[in-house]
């Protein structure tokens, strides 16, 4: 655990900082507002609405994000095997080509179904 | 390399691998994956049939793998330190349960791939489309997604490694592996869009929980018993020195996940509406075989983990759990079977008596090793009737599609008399009624509940199973007594493959009911649940 | 037992110490890269770049911190007030622990208390790197999000999806390292980065260097290209486009906020140069020239090296800036995906068989060697073989004058039916000019 500690004080001396900060630009700064200060800025333009939640955008995002997931999820399987390699043996070299094998048949179809494509 | 590092001190020992145990879900896990890649790079035009036939092949092959199994029970691996490794589990109960499911999953295959009967085939391209959308009428009057093959593929090989994984974590895996497909599946009928797509939803939501309930109760039984293994669970228990708390909310857990798959009350809120806006082939798809792995889950963990087989004479927690599953069949079968009463379409009737049906199943649960073998047997025999009949319901169309309601049927005797025989004799054998599979299966459990000494079970059983014949003899009366309606829906021709399903489901009720005794040797044969 | 003894035995001052001298090194280091970067760049450019405040100009960027923190701070009144306020100091906070597992030098004598220089070392201390980096994306989807512009919020969105897509091409590279050293620990690899190998080839012995960049050239290459990615600096620095997206997602910062975003970019830079000179570049041990010097590994010199390798991967950072233009989403979302992650997939499966065959005794090492080298050649023409799909010509536009695409002569422009309304309701705004606050510091 006390190898822990040290990072939990580089934590805590980062997010003072970073109040002091956020605090202290509103107490140092002026205070002038007018209604276009306030508004989000959008060329000059009146802000265009955004729907509850940020509104809508496109799925693209979120098949970004599973394909993330998957792939993450690799990884992290891909670290300790890596860690114990040498240890494992033939037998552990074969067990992981086979799981990143299945890993890319996965993959390549959502290539060649454009899930890798933005358009 | 100057190194160091612990990885050099590890002594890891590999396990010795069984690869005859493991050839039936290889091959059939393998087929998915070769489906997929088929699905990448074939040319669209060649896709369906590519993937019907590896589809076909890939079961049939599982199923010689799966005889050539028979006779030797064994884990499939084994430590070369000869310490256990329960994670998958081959004995005869297990291999009887894979091959029922692979034997069902070829049927539902064959009604998944038909194409004859409504233009491209039970489903559309893309689930997600919005329903009634622009996208959505263009996607109409294309084909279907072909990528139903191999999720239909990974969904019975999670079936079969659920029946057989003897740890809970693989049986987790397992339980994702068929549940994520069947999601997707519901939501991808070509009629009733929004139905279809409100039923995957549903049960991809509530299916969630359950799987949640599932893995809260694994870590809770890792807790108490330090292992996995349902043998070590067993041995645990065994020992009884831990705390009651962890063991008793552990397995109430892990029931609740395993009972919602089972569709038994009150965790079968579900089943009415997924079944009526799933496809139906994939409607005959989870009544039969997730059926046949939510059941032999539910027996190989009450029977290895949580019976007294490992010990007999010894402590045995069914004395615990007993009553509520009690409590839980009894609800089961009565509510299903009054509620089936009031259905006026024929695949929610269909879906309350598959509840029903999951009370009797849950009969033979209770009654443990006894009941055994009586269990699997009605499994088999539900299973081919219900696919059989909802190889008849696809069959039943107007221009809105298959006609479901059963105003719609009425006198349809009158027009096409040969149809209606087959579905009467179906729901006969649903109501139990003798010569038939129903009958010989229901008889089966229930005498040998009747052996395990569960008498009030049985009274319930077929004071309910009376209730349950008036729903089935009213679609008969229906059929061949009422006036046809206008524009009464129209009974296509099967074509090979529906026709293969609606003759083999027939063929088993009729063959069933007739000797059954062909089946029972089998399933007496394949003994117990492998326990030490 | 896990090679990490010399840590946690550190007492509380020193602790303290370590950690505050961190803080200030990278507060410092992020001043002065930031006038580096102008001055490298304006140099690219044939320009003094600044030279008024301080020496050479090297308190610019100290004066604009300081003029940042006199600015107005605005909140829009479309934002998610609270999420909006967190936002920049989550990306602060992540970017500054990063930092607590790099190693600068090996053990040295600190007020007499024998210490390593370097906070703390975990056994999995590259996860801790790559979780704060991973949480910090948190900082600019939050910070995009809760600002109510639509700007920020697709500047947001873009920086999730980059950051996540070029994470995995990362995380694949660095497999190759923990297949090697056989730990996840900084220190360690550090370490087994020490001395060269003795490798026989052909009837030749040489000696290989220890530096993971050239043994696993690959996996340095790749993780070079995709650290640039995931701190979205240029040529790669799609989420503050300003051509498209003015800011991106700190389109609606001010003040020190704005401040808070563009230190953690910077300390963010610092950190990948610095895991890249962790794990690929030998760490703090003296670079080639002066390892012949004995004394080079010893002391507070490795701090000199780690530093010295440091600036220079960032003058990289900064030769990129200067000469590359900015990629279009789809070919920058195509490298990640399509290429980096398969080539590196493909890499850990050929150095795994390697080292797996190396380790039959019945195999020898040179015809593994060869083998998985002609695989790979094979592997790498058939992935760079010319496509059947041939270059076409574009069909001319509709041109008007001169070859240029031009809008047709009776084009019309419907009226907008806001611009009644807002010439209505708009009063007069005076905003002094110049005061623009998110224009400042990147111009050079």
């Amino acid at each position: 655990m006390e190898l822990y500690g040290p990072i939990v004080v580089l934590f805590a001396i980062a997010l003072a900082f970073a109040i002091i900060s956020v605090v202290g630009a509103r107490l140092a700064g002026p205070r002038r507002f007018n209604r276009a200060k306030n508004e989000a800025y959008e060329c000059g333009i009146e802000p265009t609405p955004t729907g509850p939640g940020g509104g809508k955008f496109p799925i693209k995002f979120y098949l970004t994000a599973m394909l993330f997931i998957v792939f993450d999820i690799e990884i992290i399987f891909l670290y300790p095997w890596a860690v114990a390699f040498d240890s494992l043996g033939l037998f552990g070299f074969v067990e992981m080509v086979l799981f990143i094998a299945t890993v890319f048949i996965a993959y390549t179809y959502v290539w060649r179904r454009g899930g890798l494509d933005w358009d | 390399m100057t190194t160091m590092v612990s990885a050099d001190t590890l002594d890891i020992s590999f396990p010795e691998v069984d690869y005859l145990a493991l050839a039936p879900l290889l091959i059939v896990f393998g087929a998915a994956c070769v489906g997929i890649l088929l699905e990448a790079f074939l040319p669209r035009t060649r896709r369906y049939s590519a993937q019907l036939v590896l589809s076909v092949v890939g079961l049939v092959a599982a199923l010689v793998t799966i005889v050539m199994n028979v006779g030797e029970d064994r884990p499939a691996f084994a430590m070369s330190d000869g310490s256990r490794v329960d994670a998958i589990v081959i004995d005869g109960p297990g291999l009887f349960l894979m091959g029922a499911i692979v034997a069902m999953g070829v049927i539902a295959v064959l009604l998944i791939a038909e194409r004859r009967v409504s233009a491209g085939g039970a489903f559309v391209a893309h689930a997600a489309v919005a329903a009634d959308s622009k996208a959505d009428a263009a996607q109409a009057r294309h084909p279907g997604a072909t990528e139903v093959f191999p999720l239909t593929m990974f969904a019975i090989g999670g079936m079969m490694l659920f029946c057989v994984a003897g740890d809970l974590l693989t049986m987790f895996i397992a339980l994702e592996a068929f549940s994520l497909p069947l999601y997707l599946l519901c939501g991808l009928a070509r009629r009733r869009r929004l139905l279809s797509q409100e039923a995957a939803m549903k049960y991809f939501l509530l299916g969630a929980f359950a799987s949640a309930f599932f893995i809260y109760g694994v870590a809770l039984l890792y807790g108490y018993a330090g292992s996995v293994q349902l043998v070590d669970i067993n041995a645990a228990i065994a020992a009884s020195g831990n705390s009651q708390v962890l063991l008793l909310s552990g397995l109430a857990m892990l029931a609740v996940g395993l009972l919602f798959k089972a569709a038994a009350v009150p965790f079968h809120v579900w089943t009415p509406d997924v079944y009526t806006g799933a496809p139906t082939p994939v409607t005959a798809l989870m009544a039969a075989c997730t059926k046949v792995a939510a059941i032999g889950g539910l027996l190989r963990v009450f029977n290895v983990a949580f019976g007294n087989s490992g010990n007999p004479g010894g402590p045995s927690l069914a004395w615990d759990w007993r009553p509520i599953l009690i409590a839980i069949a009894i609800a089961t079968m009565v509510i299903g079977a009054i509620l089936a009463v009031t259905q006026t379409d024929i695949k929610r009737l269909l879906a309350y008596s598959s509840i029903a049906n999951a009370g009797y199943l849950l009969v033979g649960v209770i009654a443990l090793g006894q009941a055994l073998g009586a269990t699997l047997f009605y499994l088999v025999a539900y299973g081919f009737t219900v696919l059989a009949a909802f190889a008849v319901v696809t069959l039943v169309r107007d221009s809105q599609g298959e006609a479901t309601h059963l105003s719609r049927w009425a006198g349809l005797a009158k027009r096409s008399p040969r149809f209606a025989v087959i579905f009467t004799l179906l729901m006969l054998a649903f109501a139990g009624i003798p010569l038939t599979s129903g009958f010989a299966a229901k008889f089966a459990v229930f005498s040998s509940a009747l052996e395990a000494g569960q008498t009030s079970l049985v009274i319930v059983g077929v004071l309910s199973s009376v209730i349950l014949a008036f729903p089935y003899l009213k679609v008969v009366v229906l059929l061949w007594l009422s006036q046809p309606v206008e524009d009464a829906p129209a009974v296509s021709m099967p074509g090979f493959m529906t026709g293969t399903a609606v003759t083999v489901g027939v063929v088993f009720t009729v063959l069933l009911g007739l000797a059954p005794q062909v089946l029972l040797n089998i399933v007496d044969g394949a003994g117990q649940f492998l326990a030490k | 037992m896990n090679g990490l003894e010399s840590f946690g035995q550190d007492p509380w001052w020193l602790v303290g110490l370590k950690a505050l001298a961190i803080f200030v090194i990278l507060v410092l280091l992020t001043l002065f890269s930031i006038w580096y970067e102008r001055k490298v760049v304006a140099w690219m450019q044939v320009r003094p770049g600044p030279n008024r405040n301080g020496p050479f100009g090297l308190l610019q960027s100290l004066a604009d911190g300081l003029k940042l923190a006199f600015k107005e701070d605005l909140v829009p009144k479309a934002a998610d007030k609270i999420v909006f306020l967190l936002a920049p100091m989550i990306s602060t906070v992540c970017a500054f622990t990063a930092f607590a597992v790099i190693p600068f030098g090996p053990v040295v004598s600190v007020f007499g208390v024998e210490t390593p220089l370097q906070l703390t070392d975990l056994p999995v201390a590259v996860l801790l790197v790559l979780a704060t980096s991973a949480l910090g994306v948190y900082g600019i989807v939050l910070g995009g999000w809760s600002s109510g512009s639509t700007y920020s919020l697709l500047g947001s969105l873009r920086a999730a999806a980059q950051v996540i897509s070029y994470e995995i091409a990362m995380g694949l590279s660095i497999v190759a390292v923990f297949l090697t050293a056989g730990s996840l620990s900084t220190s360690q690899i550090v370490a087994a980065q020490q001395g060269g190998q003795e490798v026989t080839l052909f009837g030749t012995s040489f000696t290989i260097p220890g530096w993971y960049a050239l043994l696993l050239l690959p996996s340095f290459i790749v993780f070079a290209i995709s650290v640039v990615g995931e701190t979205n600096r240029a040529p790669f620095d799609l989420p503050e486009a300003e051509s498209e997206l003015v800011g991106g997602f700190h389109t609606e910062y001010s003040s020190l906020k704005f401040a808070l975003f563009f230190l953690a970019e910077y300390i963010n830079m610092v950190t990948v140069s610095a895991m890249a000179t962790t794990l690929f570049l030998g760490g703090w041990q003296a670079p080639f020239p002066a390892s012949w010097w004995p004394g080079a590994n010893e002391g507070w010199w490795p701090v000199l090296w780690f530093f010295l390798k440091v600036l220079i991967l960032l003058f990289g950072f900064v030769w990129l800036r200067g000469t590359l233009p900015r990629f279009r989403y789809d070919q920058f979302m195509r490298l990640g995906w399509k290429v980096l992650v398969p080539a590196n997939l493909l890499w850990i499966v050929v150095l795994a068989a390697v080292r797996a065959g190396t380790q039959q005794p019945e195999w020898s090492a040179q015809w593994v060697g060869m083998i998985g080298g002609a695989f790979l050649l094979v592997l790498l023409v058939i992935w760079f073989w010319p496509g059947r799909k041939k270059y076409e010509q574009a069909t001319e536009p509709d041109t008007g004058l001169g070859g240029f695409p031009v809008p047709p002569l009776d084009l019309q422009v419907p009226p907008s039916p806001r611009v009644k309304r807002l010439t209505a309701e708009r009063e007069p705004v005076s905003v002094s000019a110049g005061d623009d606050a998110t224009a400042e510091g990147k111009e050079g």
